[in-house]
């Protein structure tokens, strides 16, 4: 393991018994990100290349953050619509990092039919999911009533027009389910910027993404089904270790380039009116999803796309199977019952490579529509520039 | 004797090096006639002919195995090693490292694997 030197003291040297890469951990977006560097020369650079990402994005897209860019134009431009006045009546510039986020969002949303929405915002919190996760009480009634359906604007409702962004009144934004795969993108090609002839592979709870030079025979990754890792030893909440006699259940894989996400429902679950709920809502119902799958995992181009379609695919239930083919993208998808299947170029063999497509399948961001409030936007990119001080 | 080129003073012409008329290109001599010139003649033919043939199998041999190579990479084999780059010197794609064991794990409740002590195996849950 190199040495990361100051201003790397929240990275964690991490051993995976090869020497020939740089691993090192964080706590970063309410989650673990996880950095694979080689040649592991590079770590300390490509360490900080991924930090400023990270920091970036968590200032532009962090709903659990009151001084995020997205926090300050969610109360600024979701309070209620005067009598009188449209929905419609309210926009904003925010700053180029977040426009980019809430594109991605919206494409998803039109790439997948709506079943990744990024209106789910407000129907999350119904359903008790107001806060980082890592301060839900766990185990316990969250509250009393059980949920009832949540309400979900839709994408539709959502303007952007190049950084002018437009919010219906009362709609809240959950990027949760690109947010992340566009981090891990980023993180991915800014630390790749800084180990020519490398690569690295960067993972944000597990979400993935490669970039520059993959090793031989591709980046060696285990998809691991986590409910048989907690049928052996009860989940808890927060992080624990147990020391394991052999590798956990699970499928190793090798990614030779762009990307691989999983979605799951057996993860971020909570209580709630004698009900178990989790944080992957169907638009349809404003509910949790309650499709045949436990756990997806997709590979793609990219990140934001692997996320997306896993998380689709948890939301379609059946129609998932055809959707994925469809798009050509190689998937794992494990139901309840604990059956696996296979689809689109995903090995079969423990330790295959994964035919990644070479091209994106997500289509670019919806064209942004005129706004016509005649309204002055006011600029809430301010809150996410790097050099505010506060 | 005619010849396509003008002769140059001081220089020599070797023996041999003209053909007789009476002996057509590529024919044998007689053997009391400037002996050897024939056989010369279609002895560097013959190595000539040699050398192409030959170059051009190794060209198609190093092709293939290339081709092999690069198609049947040993994803197990041995770590090649790194490039050491103290300096940041680039490294090159002949150092790539070869890796069997998994470096991240993707699942949805934040699983992941380690060595730990002793070569054992940790395996970390965060549920997040």
């Amino acid at each position: 393991m190199a040495a990361m030197g100051p201003g790397y003291r929240d990275w964690r040297p991490v051993d995976v018994g090869a020497t020939a890469v740089g691993v090192a951990e964080r706590d970063a977006l309410g989650t673990t990100a996880r950095v694979v560097v080689w040649p592991p020369n590079w770590t300390g650079r490509a360490l900080a290349a991924v930090d400023a990402e990270l920091a970036l994005l968590d200032k532009q897209a962090s709903r659990f953050r009151d001084d995020s860019e997205i926090s300050r134009l969610h109360r600024a431009l979701t309070l209620p619509a005067d009598i009188g006045e449209a929905p419609l009546r309210r926009s904003g510039i925010v700053s180029e990092g977040l426009a980019e986020a809430i594109s991605v969002a919206l494409a998803a949303a039109e790439w997948t039919g709506g079943l990744v929405d990024p209106t789910v915002g407000g129907a999350l919190i119904g359903l008790g999911y107001d806060r980082d996760f890592a301060a839900l009480p766990q185990g316990q009634a969250h509250e009393a009533a059980p949920p009832g359906p949540g309400y979900v604007p839709g994408w539709q409702s959502v303007r952007l027009d190049g950084r002018r962004l437009r919010l219906a009144a009362g709609v809240r934004l959950d990027l949760g389910a690109t947010a992340k795969g566009l981090g891990s993108d980023r993180a991915a090609r800014a630390a790749a910027d800084c180990a020519p002839g490398g690569g690295v592979l960067v993972s944000l709870g597990g979400d993935i993404a490669v970039a520059g030079e993959a090793p031989l025979g591709g980046w060696p990754v285990l998809v691991s089904d986590e409910a048989e890792q907690q049928g052996r030893e009860p989940a808890v909440h927060g992080a624990r270790q147990v020391y394991a006699p052999q590798e956990p259940p699970g499928q190793l894989v090798r990614l030779p380039a762009g990307a691989l996400a999983t979605s799951s429902v057996g993860c971020r679950q909570w209580q709630r009116g004698g009900r178990t709920l989790h944080h992957i809502v169907d638009p349809r119902t404003g509910l949790p999803a309650a499709g045949p799958w436990r756990m997806v995992s997709v590979a793609a181009a990219n990140c934001a796309e692997a996320n997306a379609a896993a998380t689709a695919a948890i939301v379609a239930g059946e129609q998932a199977v055809g959707w994925l083919t469809a798009q050509g993208l190689p998937a794992r998808l494990v139901a309840h019952n604990g059956s696996v299947r296979l689809l689109s170029g995903w090995p079969t063999a423990a330790g295959g490579l994964v035919k990644v497509p070479a091209t994106a399948r997500m289509p670019a961001a919806p064209s942004g529509r005129p706004d016509g409030t005649g309204r002055p936007p006011e600029d809430f990119s301010r809150a996410a520039r790097p050099d505010r001080v506060r | 004797m005619e010849h396509d080129y003008p002769e140059q003073p001081g220089w020599v012409r070797l023996p041999g090096s003209e053909e007789d008329p009476r002996y057509p290109h590529g024919a044998d001599y007689p053997g009391d006639y400037r002996r050897g010139a024939g056989a010369r003649v279609s002895g560097v033919r013959r190595v000539r002919q040699a050398s192409n043939w030959t170059a051009a199998l190794l060209i198609a041999g190093v092709a293939a195995t290339t081709g092999y190579f690069a198609h049947h990479a040993p994803a197990a084999a041995p770590a090649t090693g790194v490039t050491s780059v103290p300096g940041g010197t680039a490294a090159t794609g002949a150092h790539k490292p070869s890796l069997s064991g998994p470096v991240a794990t993707t699942s949805g409740s934040g699983v992941t694997v380690r060595t730990g002590p002793g070569g054992t195996r940790i395996v970390s849950y965060r549920d997040n």
